[in-house]
């Protein structure tokens, strides 16, 4: 499906672009008010703690800094700042052989909503179908590059079923439950967030089962505990139990460079 | 830990994301909102539109009192309520509030128009000023509850003019019956939109007017209900409500908060086009001009948005429409958290403190809104109003350089004021041109030429 020359690239470098765009999209269409200094403050914390902690490539430290600005709002700027240091540093606080429990930008979306400063509004891409096809085109693209379609489809599916299984019980109608699943935010987060391989199990089939997990959380959450940015704590909780499955399913870790030696690590997704 | 040398489409890649990342940065300023110091004229509030329901809801943490506007308007004996609840509601948790508070908010938040006048161009500043501007029940029967109904009364209390019921309902088709078998006129197919609420576990507020207290009121009109519980779900119901609505139907809720401006979190909510200078002769038609800004702005953004229209510390106003509410009418809103938390000053000195207000404007269909309109409290506390702005021209006269010059400018600024307008409203262009007063421009500067080649 893509080229050897797409294949060869750092997936990384796409998954920058369409965050470019994405915020592009958010300003341009969506009415963001995103102003820069806050911009500047969470990606020289982002940047700075990984310089500080270990200094390597800056890319993974640059997604995690879109993913904030993309979905983290605050007036506080030590509140950013926080979420970028501790993003950038549960990395390294919070590892198991080499590889982080957290995604970095969903433990500083949490760490920051704890603060009682900061929140996230999951209207803010509203529930159009033209953004979701957006969306689900630009995420395929990374997708199918790090192979970690698996983790989306096993959320989405699992998600929407639970969805649908409850808007029939209920008895709404069927644009009710499309209304909800077409939400912007919760398309990003299955396309973007969860599908970073550093944080996310190894193998196949721990994968979705950890999917399905990070799926019924979330629709307990915000159906039972009516908390509207459910899928970050749950996300947040079932990283937990991450080393867990790669325990339980032994594979190979993820690289980001598929044909070198397995040393190369780094982020992807909105992490 | 290394990297493989990036490509050189890697590195175009990269130097490509940092010139867009760095528009972005520095074109993706929101509009700066210069000072607030013309004054307040006119302001657009609920009465323009039609149909629009008014809700308040105070809430904090998971303790929530909701106020209902009662915009009824036909016989009193035919009015019936019925609005899903999240827990059974006790007598002392219902009470008939003052329409007042309703208006006071409903003024306190509305969208504003502020009007400058320029300054005599060829003197020293000085300022005119305007003072402010304008700124039933059906006689009773036994309520039984049938078991083969599966409707059970929780709770039955009379408060000020309205009967109420607190009932729980295993099955909507039940719940129906048991209305219409005890004299509630509630639309056919309402049982459909019950259901999810009574599989929600919710409970039903139901409420007629008690004649004999009514007329007890010596007032034409029925008062608000509020209603006090503690729920984690922080939401609005609407589905009801569009049962038998003919069209759009308008919805003004205004949200008090003890932290920052409340939203919408499942649809998006966008801020009312604001801060716009427009032609003076909106001043005699601001109400027109405000329906149809707001018409606007619903077309163009899909008619599936919630419009933010005020966020502001209730302390404070810039211009104020009207003064601050008082401590006792926030608590007559609903807001119970006041004394909650140490005031810093005397009272005799300090406002009340901790209240902020979002006021949120939905205009919705069955279709556009197929869900209940579900909220969260933020801690922004970044303030926000629907404000536009008229400047009128100095007409004075003029007398040096300085004056012709600002005479010239003069026309692009009114075109530029008409074409805002027609982009804001959808107006005619040509309309909007004939209806700008004419005023005295300065000839336009002879070319030089003339001087020798006259």
């Amino acid at each position: 499906m893509f080229s050897s020359s797409f294949h060869q690239q750092d997936a990384r470098n796409y998954q920058i672009l369409f965050l470019v765009v994405f915020l592009a999209l958010g300003i341009g269409t969506r009415d963001w008010e995103i102003q820069p200094l806050k911009v500047i403050v969470v990606f020289v914390a982002c940047m700075l703690t990984q310089w500080v902690l270990r200094a390597e490539s800056l890319k993974s430290a640059v997604i995690t800094a879109l993913g904030l600005t993309l979905l983290l709002r605050s007036n506080s700027y030590p509140t950013l700042a926080l979420a970028g240091v501790g993003a950038i540093a549960s990395k390294f606080l919070f590892q198991d052989h080499g590889k982080h429990w957290f995604n970095p930008a969903n433990f500083g979306i949490v760490i920051a909503l704890a603060t009682g400063t900061a929140w996230v509004s999951p209207g803010q891409w509203g529930e159009e179908v033209l953004y979701a096809l957006v969306f689900l085109g630009l995420g395929g693209l990374v997708l199918g590059k790090v192979g970690r379609w698996d983790t989306t489809v096993a959320f989405l599916l699992a998600y929407a079923g639970l969805e649908a299984g409850r808007n029939f019980f209920l008895g709404w109608e069927w644009d009710v439950l499309a209304h909800r699943l077409l939400s912007g935010s919760l398309l990003l987060f299955a396309l973007f967030m969860i599908t970073d391989p550093r944080s996310i199990p190894n193998a196949r089939q721990g994968r979705i089962l950890w999917a399905i997990a990070l799926a019924l959380l979330t629709f307990i959450l915000r159906n039972w505990f009516f908390l509207s940015d459910a899928p970050f704590y749950a996300l947040f909780i079932v990283s937990l139990f991450t080393p867990l499955c790669d325990r339980l399913w032994r594979a190979p870790r993820f690289q980001w460079w598929q044909r070198k030696p397995p040393s190369l690590l780094g982020n992807l997704s909105i992490s | 830990m290394q990297f493989l040398k990036p490509t050189e489409n890697s590195k175009m890649l990269s130097v490509s994301l940092c010139l867009l990342l760095s528009v972005l940065l520095f074109f993706s300023f929101p509009p700066t909102v210069w000072a607030f110091c013309g004054f307040f004229v006119a302001q657009a509030d609920a009465s323009l539109f039609n149909k629009a329901s008014q809700v308040i809801i105070a809430r904090d943490g998971d303790r929530t009192i909701l106020t209902m506007a009662n915009d009824y308007q036909g016989d009193v004996k035919d009015f019936a309520l019925v609005v899903p609840v999240p827990t059974v509601l006790k007598k002392e948790q219902v009470k008939v509030g003052n329409p007042k508070i309703i208006a006071k908010l409903d003024a306190f938040s509305a969208p504003r128009l502020v009007e400058y006048f320029d300054e005599d161009p060829c003197a020293p500043v000085y300022e005119r000023a305007l003072p402010p501007g304008p700124a039933g029940m059906a006689p009773p029967q036994p309520l039984r509850s049938r078991a083969n109904l599966g409707v059970t009364i929780e709770e039955k209390f009379t408060v000020g003019e309205y009967d109420i019921l607190i009932l729980s309902a295993k099955e909507s088709e039940g719940l129906e019956t048991w209305l219409i078998q005890n004299g509630y006129k509630i639309p056919a197919g309402a049982s459909r939109l019950l259901q999810p609420y009574i599989r929600q576990n919710m409970k039903f507020f139901v409420a007629k007017v008690n004649l004999k207290e009514f007329a007890k009121t010596g007032s034409q009109l029925l008062r608000p209900l509020m209603m006090a519980y503690r729920s984690p779900r922080f939401m609005l119901p609407i589905r009801l409500g569009m049962i038998n609505a003919q069209g759009e139907q308008d919805l003004l809720v205004y949200i008090l908060t003890p932290s920052g401006r409340a939203e919408v979190t499942n649809y998006r909510m966008v801020k009312l086009p604001t801060d716009q200078e427009i032609p003076t002769f909106v001043k005699q038609e601001f109400g027109n001009f405000y329906k149809a800004l707001f018409a606007t702005a619903h077309e163009r953004a899909g008619r599936r948005v919630a419009f933010l229209e005020y966020a502001w510390d209730v302390n404070s106003c810039d211009p104020c429409s009207t003064e601050p509410p008082t401590y006792e009418e926030l608590k007559e809103a609903g807001v119970f958290w006041l004394d909650d938390r140490p005031r810093p000053a005397p009272r005799l000195f300090s406002k009340p403190a901790n209240v902020f207000i979002t006021r949120i404007h939905v205009r919705y269909t069955r279709d556009t809104f197929p869900e209940d309109l579900m909220f969260k409290e933020t801690s922004d506390q970044s303030v926000f109003q629907g404000r536009y702005v008229i400047r009128h021209p100095f007409t004075g006269k003029i007398t040096c350089e300085a004056g012709r010059k600002y005479q010239r400018s003069l026309a692009r600024r009114l075109e530029k004021e008409a074409q805002t307008l027609a982009r804001l409203t959808n107006w005619d262009i040509q309309e909007i041109r004939r209806k700008i007063p004419p005023i005295a421009t300065a000839p336009e500067e002879p070319n030089f030429w003339r001087n020798i080649w006259r």
